[in-house]
């Protein structure tokens, strides 16, 4: 059980009266590739923002390493080792592709990755001197799981890393997820079942804030239910 | 931007040349004319290393400015203190930078940012004006306090005495100068290239492991001492301190310096505060009531025209003469 990174238990969070989220688990383990699927409106990104933190659930605990990381400063729990890719590409526009990696270096506890290898792992090596507000989308995307990269993260959390992206760009960053998976541990909340099919992992599907199915990607491809939700039958 | 350092330490060199060669032209009276600008340029310059890095404007930078003044004048004319002059530089400076550190911790830990932060920073310097005119058995009310000595002490065998034009200037200049310098390097190397950062994306810059707030609060903090340190400079340089120098009319003026001077340039600003108190002194002996009105007007036109300041004017024809050229 050791191996455990992170575990959400019985997570609930009430906006007023809406209850965005109700008792939905989730475990972690170490190097381990998991997938949050479910149509707009389900809580993925809810989910993220009290599995990173930012929002404290109203109920259940979220724990990194057996601490509890609800209500920690942003940068404490970066510290621990979550890195956390936004769903808006959030760059820093005014600086170079170079100085955000290297913004992103300053703030590790250990970087161990060169700003030049992390160029080259996110393919940016000859765009390194352009101001990363003057990127294409995918090019801005992949600059941010290259700074996520660059804080050494024990788990990576990506919030729609291909929204926006052509076919050809998010099978090309599903490769790039699944050269990575060796390192840490990731979760991805997408709703591109392209992308998700290509990374063929464990995989959550949440509806209207609750648990409706999870388990390995192709029993949850063939599932009656997870169907009908996702062509909006029900 | 190595090409961008190159030119800005061209252009320190050559202002640090002017400043050693006007004294060979200038007499006594000039001398302390362009010394006294001086000390209003590392002002406007300690309000830009905050401001043209953070992208957060503080309205009432005069507050740390008058602060200081008071605590020199305060230190040198209590006989019962020895070494005045430095004590009072050392209170000055540390006096700024601990209001500074009270004030923002509450601000930037509490997350006021953008115009609250102005808005809060503006009441903080009506109040310190306030409080010096109100605590008169202290700070001598609405006059002040008058008859404080010029800077003299002995460091390591030097015996430096400031009560001369020529030695004062020398001492000001110096100081300016390296000031300059210092902050430049700060804020061209990582400790800036974070704060550029936090400035484009607060919440991206903390889930890298960043703490903001805390950076935000030692540059602010920094910027304060060293607009005590001028404070201090000056107070000793006229030799009396009053209410108006924590005032709100200074903390606009060394908000137009910097912008006229190019917000985020550091040297733009200090030639900024020479260049318009030569304005102000010829304007202002035509008719005294036109130049806040003047400064008022200029004000407005930067913010709307030029938000890079003076300066900009050269990058913008330079863009333009090369986009006409590709054109053809």
């Amino acid at each position: 059980m050791s191996d455990i990174l992170l575990q959400a238990e019985n997570v609930g969070i009430r906006f007023g009266g809406l209850q965005a989220l109700e008792a939905l688990n989730l475990t972690v383990r170490d190097k381990e590739l998991c997938c949050i699927i479910g149509p707009n409106g389900a809580g993925k990104s809810t989910f993220l923002n009290v599995l990173t933190g930012t929002l404290r659930p109203t109920s259940g605990s979220v724990r990194f390493l057996g601490q509890d990381i609800a209500g920690l400063p942003l940068h404490r729990i970066a510290r621990l080792g979550i890195a956390r890719k936004f769903q808006i590409p959030s760059v820093f526009p005014s600086l170079s592709v170079e100085d955000n990696l290297k913004v992103a270096r300053w703030g590790a506890p250990s970087p161990v990755r060169s700003v030049g290898e992390l160029l080259e792992l996110v393919a940016l090596t000859n765009r390194a001197a352009t101001l990363a507000g003057e990127l294409a989308h995918g090019q801005k995307q992949w600059l941010e799981i290259g700074m996520a990269l660059a804080i050494e993260p024990r788990l990576l959390l990506l919030d729609e890393p291909t929204a926006g992206m052509t076919p050809q760009e998010t099978l090309a960053t599903a490769d790039m997820l699944l050269r990575l998976k060796g390192e840490f541990s990731i979760v991805a909340v997408e709703h591109d079942i392209r992308f998700v099919r290509a990374l063929n992992c464990e995989t959550l599907v949440l509806h209207q804030g609750r648990r409706l199915r999870n388990g390995p990607f192709h029993d949850i491809e063939t599932d009656e239910m997870v169907r009908d939700v996702y062509l909006g039958r029900r | 931007m190595i090409a961008r350092d190159r030119n800005w330490l061209l252009v320190f060199v050559v202002c640090v040349v002017l400043a050693v060669v006007y004294p060979l032209f200038a007499d006594g009276y000039q001398l302390t004319v362009i010394r006294d600008a001086l000390i209003f340029g590392l002002f406007a310059a300690s309000l830009d290393f905050f401001w043209g890095r953070t992208g957060i404007l503080c309205f009432g930078h005069a507050a740390f400015f008058g602060i200081g003044g008071y605590i020199m004048a305060l230190v040198t004319l209590n006989d019962a203190i020895p070494f005045g002059s430095l004590l009072g530089l050392a209170g000055a400076v540390t006096g700024a930078a601990f209001v500074a550190a009270i004030i923002g911790y509450f601000l930037f830990f509490g997350g006021i940012r953008g115009s609250y932060f102005t808005i809060v920073t503006l009441a903080m310097g009506v109040i310190c004006q306030q409080a010096a005119v109100s605590w008169s058995s202290v700070t001598g009310g609405d006059s002040g306090l008058i008859g404080i000595p010029p800077i003299e002490f002995d460091l390591g065998g030097l015996h430096v005495d400031l009560s001369q034009d020529l030695p004062s200037y020398i001492f000001v200049s110096a100081i300016v100068a390296v000031a300059v310098l210092a902050l430049w390097s700060i804020s061209r190397g990582h400790w800036g290239t974070v704060l550029t950062a936090i400035q484009d994306n607060e919440v991206r810059a903390a889930a890298l492991g960043h703490n903001a707030p805390l950076r935000l609060l030692v540059t602010f903090v920094l910027s304060a001492a060293i607009a005590g340190l001028a404070g201090a400079l000056y107070v000793c340089m006229a030799g009396l301190v009053a209410p108006d120098l924590s005032g709100l009319l200074l903390s606009t003026e060394v908000i137009v310096w910097v912008a006229v001077g190019g917000r985020g340039t550091l040297l733009g600003p200090v030639l900024g505060a020479i260049f318009i108190q030569r304005a102000q002194q010829t304007i202002s002996s035509f008719n005294p009531s036109l130049w806040p009105l003047l400064l008022g007007c200029v004000f407005v036109i930067i913010v709307f025209v030029l938000p890079d300041g003076i300066l900009s004017i050269y990058a913008r024809l330079k863009g333009l003469f090369k986009g006409g050229r590709r054109a053809q």
